[in-house]
């Protein structure tokens, strides 16, 4: 048994496709991005290194990446918090409901499954000035905003458009992370909360919460990295406009890679993007883990 | 108190229905708002938007189906989809099993490696990966995107199938071996039928993931013929967006199969999810 479970040449055979594969194509890459961000690099030219100039262009000289990296910061933070506590809810009130629990979980998960190109332009019509739900507004003689055409405020309204559209669509996803984990929860010790008369409430703080922790720490990094390389919904209801106000760092990463082919200064935004991903994941990792264990 | 305690349903539990009712309200409205307007005709959307058509506009169907090139776009999905999804299941749940119950001292960080995978996004690579592609002529063919789409999905099969694999009782590979299995019988008679549900688990997700992605396709393919369907929905943004009907019309064709499917199973496809093959 133990022999065969050390055999080097079949851990050799099986290991090795998936391996070759992943280095070609996703870590060597990775390592090429660094390279590349330090170059001056087009589609006509070959890279010339240039050292941080990419850099120092990208966050002295350039407004949209100052927006992008605002709008993708913003995005990463409001679908954290609120699909959290909209999944973990949602998650919470199916466990606890007696009918219709699968009807309910088919419907909110159905969004997930479907491609958010297609979603993106049913929402870019929902939004538009005179038509979907401003027609809707109109009927009650209200005058509706111009959803995704303003450009006032900090964050401007159709960046918060969009992110309440992903929630929207991807609530789903958590909701079933947490229902996954919530099931699992021993039965026996719900009863024992409540022969020692704990109410709904109470359960939920002290024995719910504390153990679905160890998924938070999942759902959350699935939530923060997805936000931040989001694209396609932005792409299919605003494009990054009106005049970049919407953009958000993989937009601009498309833009200015495969619009303008700059790939040195392209792959420096990418950088960024690797760093802030690894930057969240590992903070998440290391918060929630030390939570986990002091409960 | 009495009456209370024999009353079937509690306020607290109605109005957790209302709220959940609403949300169901919520989900559906656009979607079947989408089906109204692609039915109708143009001048219709601005003078009755509730109103049901007045005629079936069944040729804003047509005009998308062949203007948009939908048909080849589907087939065109449904290859790299397909494709990718055999391969990344296959390759997949090999390494998994080599990390999940074979004794090597590498496995941990074997499995840290393909965790880069779940922490880097497809964009941080795309400007390297298109420059390779093009000069080995992979861009603009449907490989171009197979390759990808394989390795990214492997990330999360092995992230899933490792657990799975992990969770199987050691006797059931002892017992197999005893009788005279060798590896690759264990792996193939044993740990392959007995995780169905991890598979199909990690299955949907791939293939949901490999079928809706937009930017590497958009990316990777110029050649119209050669487009998926996500990208050949994008036409629609520009000259096509004030002609919703035609565009919804398009929508529609592009996300029914996917309804479908998901009708069919969507029982499976929720219980698969929450059957604890998604544990941490």
């Amino acid at each position: 048994m133990e022999k065969i479970l050390k055999d080097k040449k079949a851990i050799v055979i099986f290991i090795a496709p998936a391996f070759i594969l992943f280095t070609f194509v996703l870590f060597i890459p990775i390592i090429q991005v660094f390279y590349y961000s330090l170059c001056d690099y087009n589609a006509l030219t070959k890279p010339e290194f240039v050292g941080l100039k990419n850099y120092i262009n990208l966050f002295t000289d350039d407004e949209t990446m100052r927006t992008a990296l605002k709008n993708s910061l913003f995005f990463m933070i409001f679908s954290a918090v609120s699909q959290q506590i909209t999944g973990l809810l949602l998650a919470v009130l199916l466990t606890n409901i007696k009918h219709g629990r699968n009807f309910f979980k088919n419907i909110y998960y159905l969004p997930c499954v479907l491609s958010s190109a297609a979603l993106g332009l049913l929402w870019a019509f929902m939004f538009n000035p005179k038509m979907g739900i401003n027609q809707m507004l109109a009927y009650f003689g209200i005058e509706g905003p111009m959803w995704l055409s303003s450009t006032k405020g900090f964050i401007v309204l159709p960046m918060w458009v969009i992110a309440c559209v992903a929630l929207w669509q991807y609530v789903g996803t958590t909701m079933m992370l947490y229902i996954a984990q919530i099931s699992g929860i021993s039965k026996e010790l719900y009863e024992a909360s409540y022969i020692d008369g704990a109410s709904k409430a109470q359960t939920f703080r002290y024995l719910t919460l504390p153990l679905v922790k160890p998924m938070m720490t999942i759902s959350l990094s699935l939530n923060c990295i997805g936000s931040l390389k989001f694209f396609d919904l932005v792409y299919n209801m605003t494009q990054g406009g009106p005049n970049h106000s919407t953009d958000v760092l993989a937009t601009h990463l498309y833009m200015q890679g495969f619009q303008y082919f700059k790939y040195g200064y392209a792959s420096s935004i990418s950088v960024v993007l690797l760093i802030l991903c690894l930057i969240v994941s590992f903070l998440i990792n290391k918060f929630i883990k030390a939570e986990t264990y002091e409960s | 108190m009495m009456n209370k305690s024999k009353r079937p349903v509690s306020p607290i539990s109605i109005i957790i229905y209302i709220v959940l009712l609403l949300l169901v309200a919520v989900y559906l409205t656009p979607l079947l708002w989408m089906v109204n307007v692609s039915l109708k005709t143009n001048a219709e959307v601005f003078s009755s938007p509730f109103g049901m058509p007045e005629v079936l506009q069944l040729g804003n169907y047509i005009f998308a189906w062949t203007k948009g090139y939908l048909g080849r776009a589907m087939f065109n999905s449904l290859i790299v989809c397909v494709i990718a999804l055999i391969v990344s299941m296959f390759l997949g749940s090999m390494a998994s099993f080599a990390i999940a119950r074979m004794k090597w001292k590498l496995s941990g960080l074997a499995m840290t490696y393909f965790m880069i995978g779940m922490m880097v996004p497809v964009h941080c690579v795309l400007i390297p990966l298109f420059v390779r592609f093009s000069n080995l002529g992979l861009t603009n063919s449907l490989a171009g995107l197979i390759l990808p789409y394989i390795t990214f999905s492997l990330p999360m099969t092995i992230f899933l199938m490792v657990g799975f694999f992990k969770g199987m009782p050691r006797e059931m590979f002892e017992a197999a071996c005893i009788d005279g299995c060798n590896i690759y019988q264990c792996y193939f008679r044993i740990a392959i039928p007995l995780s169905k549900t991890g598979m199909s688990v990690a299955a949907l997700m791939t293939f949901v993931g490999n079928w809706n992605e937009l930017l590497l396709a958009m990316v990777f393919i110029s050649d119209t013929t050669k487009k998926t369907l996500p990208v050949t929905l994008t036409y629609f943004v520009g000259p096509y967006s004030t002609n919703y009907v035609q565009m919804f019309a398009a929508v529609i064709i592009a996300i029914a199969p996917t309804i479908l499917v998901y009708c069919m199973f969507s029982n499976q496809i929720v219980d698969g999810l929450t059957a604890g093959a998604v544990k941490g």
